[in-house]
């Protein structure tokens, strides 16, 4: 009897130890399953081999056909807002603007008549090229827009400067920067840096080759660059911060060695890389930068570069 | 029969728990790297004993040591005293702290690094209480049954050293001069000759407790935030200002480095409310002008470094406002407004000594100063034994 007793309470501390290991390896199971869940999904997008758009089949080539569209569409209305606005100041360089845009309109006709055509599949590679080619088009118009706008902006300080009249503003046309017209707030006279020819290039690291790319899950870095010019500087030595903002809304930050925060008109932002250079009075000055991300999102990225707390520049670049 | 098959599922079973046990602690510790070892260093200091828990990179191919804090802790007990009732604490919680790495995060003992740093050393031989070292050492041996574990102390010169190999990354190791503001003394230095077995040491007797306590001795009958700040000047002005000035020309870092890094408990608190927003960053740049507007702002307006003032300023919708808010809240608590005050303008007193008209040095200020030197040492004990001191 007492052996049976004993028996019975070795069988039953034996059963409860087998219960704990099992909740215990369930909980950790449950943890690491869905730790690794996450990279699991990131690891995978690079399995897929993007290379194979050609083989596909014909719904893949539809689908692909779709989001050219989608980008080429993006490009578009992109631009399209951005330049409603300028068109109407960009006075003083209109001509090459005309021409500019002449050039921009047939490549979009021509993107048009390739993707209207949903039976020729070999069609896809020369219309990905024309797209690519598009963007590049919309970035350089977008530069130049930029720099009507500064140039704008700097006429329009140098003459309330100049006239100091508080009735200036009712005879002067409103200047439209970054789709908004400028505000009494802006010290302009202290700031006289322009930025323009603004680029983003969103590049894939292949075997210590660079190319450039439009889609997210290739993308190992960002590389920017932008012209600055100054007719009044007074020091040798200039900063300008970038940021760029990813699609979520969040910085993109180049290194914790690199990126802070400063007050801007806008209030506190965190910047991503700041750019010290060396600076003559009237010189256009390209500064480049780079910035390596581990993992890039899809969606609408924006570049934007300030001096003195003041926004001098911006341009979007959309990675699918 | 029955019973030997019992005691056998009785046995399996503990060494399955024990397993399950063992698996869950590890995995407890939210791990950064791919490939990665966890180690514990546990530092006899001045105020306390304290551990850093620290995920080192097992990645051959990187030069530089890639680190993650996973956890750091402190136990105070005010070592220096060299009292028997902080000698036993301090032996308790060196002991405790030993224990816990070993069970509740299961580290083996060969990756539990034990040291004492180099201001118990300094105050030690100062008062001539250095065989109070030995003894704690030895009783910690006793107690944890390991009579072979070897438990080094640290000079001034290793520890600088290290906490620049630690904190600073290779890219700017050559070109970085690092000051670490402490309580009671601030040190640091440079690499001179670009590599790193020369070291340039750079050491100040002022510390943001001295600056505060110096203050204080000053004010006599007006306690007002006004007379703190005017005394405050006064203590800067003089005789810290002179030592100051010699120290940091002697060091010649002036013209050597590009970068000065600011690390400490000061550099912590001043980097978390003037960059919030960056609070998970361990770094942040900042100008001289940043600062003296900091100190300012700390002088007139100090309730708008509370918690809720700080939280109402950020607009940004995907800042972690909760952990901003705890962050803050842990500044406030370590430090009032005339310790800031005081630590404040001791790092405005030395970043001005690099601030030229034409050459603009770029400063920062290192939050996780503090285990900067232990994990360089627990990596230079992992790849160069022979070299470091043992264990």
């Amino acid at each position: 009897m007492m052996r049976e007793s004993r028996s019975s309470l070795l069988l039953l501390v034996s059963l409860l130890l087998f219960l704990m290991s099992f909740v215990i390896l369930c909980t950790w199971g449950y943890n690491t399953y869905y730790r690794s869940k996450e990279d699991k999904k990131a690891a995978s997008f690079f399995i897929k081999d993007t290379a194979a758009i050609g083989k596909a089949t014909r719904d893949i080539a539809n689908a692909t056909r779709d989001s050219l569209q989608k980008i080429y569409a993006e490009t578009i209305s992109d631009l399209d807002k951005r330049f409603d606005s300028s068109l109407n100041y960009a006075d003083t360089l209109k001509g090459s603007l005309k021409v500019k845009l002449a050039e921009f309109y047939t490549l979009k006709t021509e993107i048009s008549d390739i993707l209207k055509n949903r039976n020729n599949d070999s069609d896809l590679g020369l219309a990905k090229e024309k797209i690519a080619e598009l963007q590049k088009k919309v970035n350089e118009l977008l530069g130049r827009n930029n720099e009507v706008e500064q140039e704008n902006k700097r006429l329009y300080a140098m003459l309330r400067q100049l006239s100091g009249e508080k009735g200036a503003e009712s005879t002067v046309r409103p200047v439209v920067f970054d789709n908004k017209p400028v505000t009494d707030k802006a010290n302009l006279p202290e700031n006289l840096f322009q930025a323009f020819d603004l680029h983003l290039s969103a590049l894939m690291v292949i075997d210590d080759r660079e190319m450039e790319t439009y889609q997210a899950m290739q993308t190992d870095k960002f590389v920017g660059s932008f012209v600055v010019k100054n007719n009044n500087a007074i020091n040798n030595v200039a900063e300008v911060v970038i940021i760029i903002m990813q699609p979520d809304g969040k910085v993109l930050q180049k290194s914790t060695w690199e990126s802070g925060t400063f007050e801007s008109q806008e209030g506190k932002k965190i910047y991503s890389c700041k750019m010290r250079f060396d600076y003559t009075r009237g010189e256009p000055k390209k500064l480049l930068f780079s910035i390596n991300g581990e993992k890039f999102i899809k969606g609408n990225y924006s570049m934007q570069v300030y001096y003195n707390g003041a926004l001098i520049g911006k341009i979007y670049k959309t990675l699918t | 029969m029955c019973n030997v098959y019992l005691k056998q599922i009785l046995f399996t079973g503990c060494i399955l728990l024990l397993s399950s046990i063992q698996l869950f602690s590890q995995n407890n510790l939210k791990l950064k790297y791919k490939k990665s070892d966890v180690y514990a260093g546990i530092e006899v200091g001045s105020k306390g004993v304290k551990m850093s828990l620290v995920e080192i990179s097992r990645n051959a191919q990187q030069k530089n040591i890639e680190f993650n804090i996973l956890k750091d802790t402190s136990v105070n007990t005010d070592f220096i005293s060299f009292t028997q009732p902080t000698f036993q604490s301090t032996l308790t919680g060196l002991t405790g702290l030993y224990r816990a790495a070993m069970t509740d995060y299961n580290i083996s003992s060969d990756k539990i690094y034990t040291v004492v740093s180099s201001g118990v050393k300094i105050q030690a031989e100062k008062v001539d209480k250095a065989v109070w070292i030995k003894n704690l050492i030895d009783s910690f041996k006793i107690k944890i049954k390991e009579p072979r574990r070897q438990v080094a102390i640290i000079d001034v010169l290793q520890e600088a050293k290290l906490s620049h190999l630690g904190i600073v990354p290779e890219s700017r190791r050559f070109n970085t001069f690092l000051i670490d503001i402490g309580s009671g003394n601030t040190k640091g230095g440079y690499f001179p000759n670009n590599n790193t077995n020369d070291f340039k040491l750079f050491q100040l007797s002022w510390g943001t407790k001295s600056t505060a306590n110096a203050t204080e001795k000053r004010l006599e009958d007006d306690k007002t935030m006004y007379n703190f700040n005017k005394q405050l000047y006064r203590v800067l002005a003089g005789q810290a200002n002179d030592e100051i000035i010699y120290s940091v020309n002697l060091s010649g870092a002036y013209n050597m480095s590009d970068n000065i890094a600011f690390s400490g408990g000061i550099a912590w608190s001043v980097a978390t409310l003037i960059s919030p927003e960056l609070i998970d960053n361990p770094v942040i740049p900042v100008t001289y002008e940043d600062v003296e507007g900091f100190y300012d702002k700390l002088y007139k307006n100090y309730t708008s470094f509370s918690d809720a003032e700080i939280v109402k300023t950020l607009a940004d919708p995907t800042l972690n406002k909760v952990g901003i808010s705890k962050e803050v809240q842990r500044v406030n608590k370590v430090f009032d407004q005339q310790s800031l005050m005081a630590g404040t303008g001791l790092l405005l007193k030395i970043m001005r000594q690099f601030e030229g008209i034409y050459e603009k040095k770029q400063f920062y200020l290192v939050k996780n100063g503090q285990v900067g030197w232990i994990s360089a040492y627990v990596d230079q004990s992992i790849n160069k034994p022979d070299q470091t001191v043992s264990k």
